[in-house]
């Protein structure tokens, strides 16, 4: 891990790595929480192959859409998923990834829930600029206030 | 944070190394002269002297000739800027597990059975 450029999390979270597979793998589920509100998720798909697309189209409050492109690298159902957004389907170098990273989402059962461990690297912050441009920044960082409201929608 | 800053990738390189990681490390501790710099690092000057001018290229560090000696000096404030960023990072999946872990709340009721 390199802390420059590198971040992890965990979390025991209740529902059993089953549940939680589902709602990274299956579009309908994963639209419901993909994105920060009022960002919406009006199109996943998810081809759960290594070198199987990982696309999702959001929209933004403007109304404009704004695609996101991946390509999975590692499936082990109900255990670990990994996907990148510097390589599209079939592996392809993508020629201008969002963030340039690659997440490490592992699953593992604990006390009845989930382990739930996340690992992102990055590859270099240059897009970021990009990403501000898009108004992008000031919506996730106010997503997690705004999970009471989705909670309670859903 | 500047909507701008042509120097973070710089940072952002000079960070990815662990030699230089452990460099700025020391340096946060206090200035130090290169010899005691390359010291620990069991690499010979003119390989840590690299390493120096890439921490200076980005700001990380700065350096000055006292007599024989060069004192270098670690530029925290330089540092802030790739945390901003990465903090960044880390805020959008924080709040993205929180989304999941919210939704997966609302299906408790709902059967484990795999969707047609």
């Amino acid at each position: 891990m390199n802390p420059a450029l590198d971040l992890e999390l965990t979390r025991l979270m209740a529902a059993p790595p089953a549940r939680v597979w589902r709602c990274w793998t299956e579009p309908d589920l994963l639209r419901q929480w993909w994105a920060p509100r009022p960002v919406t998720t009006r199109h996943a798909e998810i081809d759960l192959q290594p070198g199987g697309r990982f696309h999702t189209i959001m929209v933004l409050p403007d109304g404009k859409d704004h695609p996101t492109d991946g390509c999975f690298l590692e499936i082990q159902p109900e255990r670990r998923l990994i996907f990148t957004d510097t390589l599209n389907a079939g592996f392809r170098p993508a020629t201008t990834p969002m963030f340039g990273f690659t997440a490490i989402i592992s699953l593992t059962p604990e006390a009845g829930g989930t382990r739930y461990h996340a690992l992102v690297m990055h590859r270099s912050p240059e897009i970021r600029d990009q990403h501000q441009a898009m108004g992008f920044h000031e919506g996730w960082g106010t997503a997690a206030g705004q999970l009471d409201a989705l909670a309670k929608d859903l | 944070m500047a909507q701008h800053d042509p120097t973070l990738s710089h940072i952002f390189q000079a960070l990815s190394d662990p030699t230089r990681r452990a460099i700025l490390t020391r340096l946060m501790a206090g200035p130090a002269p290169v010899s005691e710099l390359a010291r620990p690092t069991g690499m010979a000057l003119p390989t840590v002297m690299r390493h120096l001018a890439v921490l200076e290229g980005a700001q990380l560090i700065d350096s000055a000739k006292t007599g024989r000696t060069r004192l270098c000096r670690a530029r925290p404030a330089t540092l802030v800027a790739a945390n901003t960023w990465l903090d960044a990072q880390r805020a959008l999946w924080e709040a993205r597990t929180d989304r999941l872990e919210a939704f997966l709340e609302t299906l408790t009721e709902t059967p484990d059975e795999p969707r047609s």
